[in-house]
């Protein structure tokens, strides 16, 4: 103990300095940096991935990067398609670096390498849309125009020790003044089909109706037909048997239906003059 | 250990008398170090050491997983459990929750409970919800995604922002999905068909940027058309209602009038059926009498004349309103008499059965 307290001056100088060394002297890198190593303001050792290193104290520095894959979000621009037609594109685009020590060296750090970026990118887009038609952009070809963008700006871009992962078209929006005039048309289209099916259902409902109207005529003609066909057989069948059974009698039949006649003819109203040679009269001479 | 500060530094002010202040701090500090300014000091450090290497027993809960970093390099993953990490400068463990299903939404944003999609709770995102489709048409669309952590290492170290990025992968992939799908179909029958792809899409996308999630659903809240065409959408709509209307209007129609026609023909058909049989049978009826009278009649031929033509005569002349007139031989035989038809003023002979003459 007694040694212990009459060096313990120097040993606590030591020990200070050791801690300082150490803390100087070792970093850590995350799982999610690269770092490299400057000595003074030089690069000194390439790029460093995760865990404990060590440096020389003091006279070296360390500098950290992200060594995830970065988003850099463009602001929406407007391009002209090949067919004449603008267009607002907001893409995106996924990069990461890939040599610090280039990236260090150009670019420095990331708001400067996004700036990079949108211009390339951004450059790039309009040269590829322009080469497309607007429905060409949206439907069919959208995959090939990201694809041939993000192999085109990491040609130019890899001088930075920088890789651009993916460039996407997030949206593809019409300006204001052609998205009422495609309003305008749907809303065309709409009132075509609208009417469309009105009329049609107007021409099923005629249709029906008249053909209604056709087998109600149909079904009372051919009604009416039978009952004249019947009715003449009645009156064939009587007039048959008229003539079956008065026939046999012609003189009689005469003088009875005249006397029936006469019965039915001479009714009110009727002033009969009668000669006094009259048959009928002969008891009053 | 502050309260004998003082009381330390002027002891042992009086014990070396002048040493540079410098050296007298640290000489404190070493002796507070090793305990020998309080007594149990060592104790204190002991607890303090053991209390550090204590600080690394962590329990990962049952949903989650422990990823290990040590020197902030990733060394290992455990399961549930309690678990051991060596302490916080060396080694340090982040907890994800792996199991919870995290949801994006796109196109709206809702408040309140996020477990329900309801109109009422939730907020139009217009610039993310208007797409074109593959006809240049315009539609509104807003749609979840639900999503899980696959590859907590992956999902913890490899990508930026991993919330948006997956909101802008949706976004991108569900366009593009729209893109190629006609309004009708989107409106309509091609639902499924658009979750379906988006998700297969989205999580192309993903595993691309080596996100580590796994992409569960893509599920469609609400495709409409645009609020400006709403109307005209909906018009449509009631056309076709209108058309089915018309059709089962005319149906009625046509189901009313027949049954009425084939029944008014019946009722013809039966009046023609009646008049037939009514007409023989009365034909029937007329020829029996008349035979019957006709074999009484040949049998007594005079004297049946005589009584059928008066008995007829009878009839006749008994009918008060028949007015009857009995022209003298003499009268009849001169120039045609003239008789009044309005029965005013009859000839001087003519003899009016009015006045009783009979």
């Amino acid at each position: 103990m007694s040694l212990l307290k009459k060096s313990s001056a120097p040993l606590a100088i030591l020990l200070i300095v050791l801690v300082l060394g150490f803390v100087q002297s070792a970093f850590i890198v995350k799982q999610t940096e690269k770092a490299i190593v400057l000595q003074l303001g030089k690069p000194k050792a390439g790029p460093l991935g995760p865990g404990l290193h060590f440096k020389l104290p003091f006279v070296q520095n360390v500098i950290y990067f992200d060594s995830r894959l970065l988003e850099y979000d463009a602001r929406p621009a407007e391009i002209l398609t090949k067919d004449k037609k603008n267009m607002v594109v907001d893409n995106y685009s996924k990069w990461r670096i890939t040599d610090p020590l280039q990236f260090y060296r150009t670019v420095t750090s990331i708001p400067r390498a996004q700036a990079r970026l949108d211009d390339i990118i951004y450059a790039e887009l309009r040269v590829a849309l322009g080469g497309y038609t607007l429905i060409e952009i949206i439907s069919s070809d959208r995959t090939a125009i990201m694809t041939e963008v993000t192999l085109k700006s990491n040609e130019l871009v890899s001088a930075y020790g920088i890789e651009i992962n993916d460039v996407r078209i997030k949206r593809t929006d019409l300006p204001p003044e052609n998205a009422r005039a495609i309003y305008g048309r749907m809303r065309a289209e709409r009132e075509r089909m609208a009417k469309q099916y009105r009329s049609q259902g107007s021409e099923a409902s005629a249709r029906i109706t008249a053909q209604a109207d056709k087998e109600r005529a149909i079904t009372l003609a051919d009604a009416n037909l039978k009952a004249e066909i019947l009715r003449g057989e009645g009156d064939g069948i009587a007039t048959k048997t008229y003539a079956d059974s008065f026939g046999k009698a012609a003189g009689f039949y005469e003088f009875k239906k005249s006397l029936e006649a006469y019965e039915k003819g001479f009714k009110s109203n009727t002033r009969i003059i009668l000669s006094q040679d009259n048959p009928f009269l002969k008891y009053m001479k | 250990m502050n309260w004998d500060w003082d009381k330390l530094s002027e002891q042992r002010q009086r014990n070396t008398g002048s040493k540079p202040p410098g050296v007298d701090e640290i000489n404190s500090t070493i002796k507070k170090f090793r305990g020998s300014g309080l007594p149990g000091g060592k104790y204190i450090i002991i607890g303090i050491v053991v209390l550090w290497f204590l600080s690394g027993i962590y329990i990962v809960e049952p949903d989650e997983v422990g990823v290990v970093t040590r020197f902030g390099k990733y060394v290992s993953t455990t399961n549930p459990g309690p678990h051991y990490h060596l302490p916080v400068p060396i080694e340090s463990v982040m907890k994800p929750q792996v199991t919870r299903i995290r949801r994006v939404e796109v196109g709206f944003r809702s408040f309140g409970s996020s477990r329900s999609f309801t109109q009422g709770q939730s907020r139009n995102v217009p610039e993310e919800s208007l797409m074109l489709t593959g006809d240049e048409n315009i539609v509104d669309v807003q749609f979840i995604v639900q999503y899980q952590i696959k590859d907590p290492v992956e999902y913890l170290f490899k990508v930026t922002n991993q919330n948006k990025t997956l909101q802008d992968a949706a976004e991108a992939a569900m366009r593009e999905v729209i893109g190629k799908t006609k309004i009708e179909l989107a409106l309509t029958t091609g639902k499924l068909q658009i979750q379906t792809e988006t998700r297969a899409l989205l999580q192309k996308i993903v595993d691309s940027y080596e996100l580590g999630v796994n992409v569960l659903a893509v599920q469609l809240q609400n495709v409409h058309p645009p609020a400006e065409v709403v109307d005209a959408f909906k018009d449509v709509a009631s056309a076709r209602e209108d058309k089915s209307r018309y059709i089962n209007e005319a149906e009625a129609y046509r189901n009313d009038i027949l049954p009425k026609a084939r029944g008014q023909a019946a009722v013809i058909l039966n009046k023609a059926e009646a008049y037939k049989e009514t007409k023989v049978r009365v034909a029937e009826g007329e020829a029996k009498r008349f035979m019957a009278v006709y074999r009484e009649y040949s049998k007594a031929k005079d004297i049946t004349v005589k009584r059928l033509y008066l008995e007829t005569m009878e009839n006749i002349l008994s009918d008060p309103d028949v007015t009857k007139v009995i022209l003298s031989e003499s009268a009849s035989k001169r120039a045609l008499p003239f008789l009044s038809l309005d029965g005013g003023s009859f000839p001087q002979n003519a003899i009016n059965s009015k006045k009783g003459v009979k």
